[in-house]
């Protein structure tokens, strides 16, 4: 379904991506790990075309993604994005922030929307939030708004970017128990992350990167248990005994 | 000073007033569609419009405004274009302030997290849909206070058009206290008349200011 195949990425005169390739196939959650500055977060953005890439491809069910076609706003719909630091629209109710894809985007009716968001919001366990403002929440609850927000335009793969990083540890449990029931319905996922604890349980594949190439690749339990690469070796040691 | 004096001069003086009210509300409202543009162009990707508006902002901020007036009411005549006094007014103060408003207006977009329009990107938005649904409004919530004291500088700036010769409050008081000699109590009205205008607009300001500073230091909004 996701088709990345050699892209190269510079910021300048830093080669940030080299030679990155990863096939992420219908259903499959693909957690990316790696040490900070290794290009996980890079790889994910340039999938949406968040960040444009300079070689290689990438392709979403055999359509180009390009940055600069007219086609990137219909690719974006088809593919979700979780932040980091959620970003949701802080001048909009959470309803508003889940119904503003389906209205502007896809032109829903309004009660469809609507109806579509409460569900969605029912489902990521905020029911009783639809009218708050994101900064009444915390952060755990913004970051399953942001997944509901994600998941309203019925996309085909949803992109996580360190979706547990800027929560407090106690919060985390409710946004990874989101994240495992998505992946339990057969959502294809793409996950960068720090939970190694997630990525054994949930991930199909984990890809491991260092200085912006993909250096080991495999089954999550084979890859996290038994790392064949020096690196891998070395980065787990280093996370697992934090 | 006398109390007839003040029952006088008042009426005229309110007369004024309203010309007053009329120049601020007609330049706040064209340096605020000038401004906004003058803000989208500064911060367009197309480096001809960014760089007009950024040369016009500069002019505009760099001349005096009673030089702008004195240009567009003296000098425009010869140029074919002849305004009524109190367009010229409307016209300069407008133009003046609209190199205010930009960089107000301009202040608010950029404020806005590079992450909102991110978020909206992979949603799906485009650029225009962006700006108006999230951009903007999230800026104008930043722009309300400056732009409010912009207001404030504009009610008191309209004292300028006294010099082409719009009858405004302060021409209508010069114009009593030449005929009268009545300077302080001439003088103290119009200064009591600009505080009945001005103070509850400040008020106002600092209020919303409160409100905002409020919620983006995650207060409720």
């Amino acid at each position: 379904m996701i088709n990345i195949n050699a892209i190269h990425k510079s910021f300048g005169d830093v080669e940030v991506l080299k030679g990155v390739s990863l096939t992420v196939a219908k259903g499959e959650v693909v957690c990316l790990i790696g040490p900070s500055g290794s290009g996980k977060s890079t790889v994910l953005r340039c999938i949406n075309g968040l960040e444009s890439y300079d070689q290689g491809s990438i392709t979403i069910n055999d359509r180009q993604v390009d940055v600069a076609s007219k086609d990137i706003n219909d690719l974006r719909t088809q593919v979700g994005m979780v932040f980091q630091r959620f970003n949701l629209f802080p001048h909009r109710t959470v309803v508003e922030n889940v119904m503003e894809g389906p209205i502007f985007v896809k032109n829903e009716p309004r009660e469809t929307a609507h109806a579509n968001a409460i569900a969605l919001l029912e489902k990521v366990g905020l029911g009783d939030k639809v009218e708050a403002y994101p900064q009444q929440l915390s952060g755990g609850q913004q970051q399953r708004v942001a997944i509901a927000r994600a998941l309203a335009m019925q996309p085909e793969a949803i992109l996580f970017d360190e979706p547990t990083s800027a929560l407090d540890p106690e919060l985390v449990g409710d946004v990874l128990t989101v994240m495992r029931d998505l992946a339990n319905e057969g959502m294809t996922m793409v996950v960068v992350t720090h939970e190694m604890g997630f990525a054994k349980e949930v991930a199909d594949r984990v890809c491991f990167l260092y200085g912006g190439q993909i250096v080991e690749s495999g089954d999550a339990h084979t890859l996290l248990t038994q790392p064949s690469h020096e690196r891998t070796q070395d980065f787990l040691r280093r996370v697992l005994n934090h | 000073m006398e109390f007839s004096d003040i029952t006088a001069f008042l009426p005229i003086l309110l007369k004024g007033a309203l010309i007053t009210v009329q120049i601020t509300i007609g330049a706040l409202l064209l340096s605020t569609l000038l401004g906004l543009l003058l803000a989208l162009m500064k911060l367009s990707p197309v480096r001809a419009l960014s760089l007009t508006a950024g040369t016009f902002i500069n002019v505009v901020r760099g001349l005096p405004i009673i030089v702008q007036l004195f240009y567009i009411y003296f000098v425009l005549p010869e140029l074919g274009i002849q305004l009524s006094a109190f367009q010229a007014s409307i016209i300069g103060l407008g133009v003046a302030y609209s190199a205010y408003q930009a960089e107000n207006f301009r202040a608010g977009i950029e404020a806005i997290e590079a992450g909102q329009i991110e978020a909206a990107r992979s949603i799906g938005m485009k650029s225009k849909l962006i700006m108006r649904r999230v951009v903007l409004p999230q800026a104008i919530r930043i722009a309300l206070p400056p732009y409010g004291n912009t207001a404030v500088m504009i009610l008191k700036d309209s004292s300028l058009a006294s010099t082409i010769t719009v009858a405004e409050m302060t021409r209508a008081g010069q114009l009593i206290a030449a005929s009268t000699f009545q300077n302080t109590t001439v003088y103290t009205l119009v200064a009591l008349l600009y505080l009945c205008l001005s103070l509850p607009l400040i008020f106002g300001v600092n209020r919303l200011e409160r409100y905002f500073g409020k919620s983006a230091k995650g207060g409720n909004s």
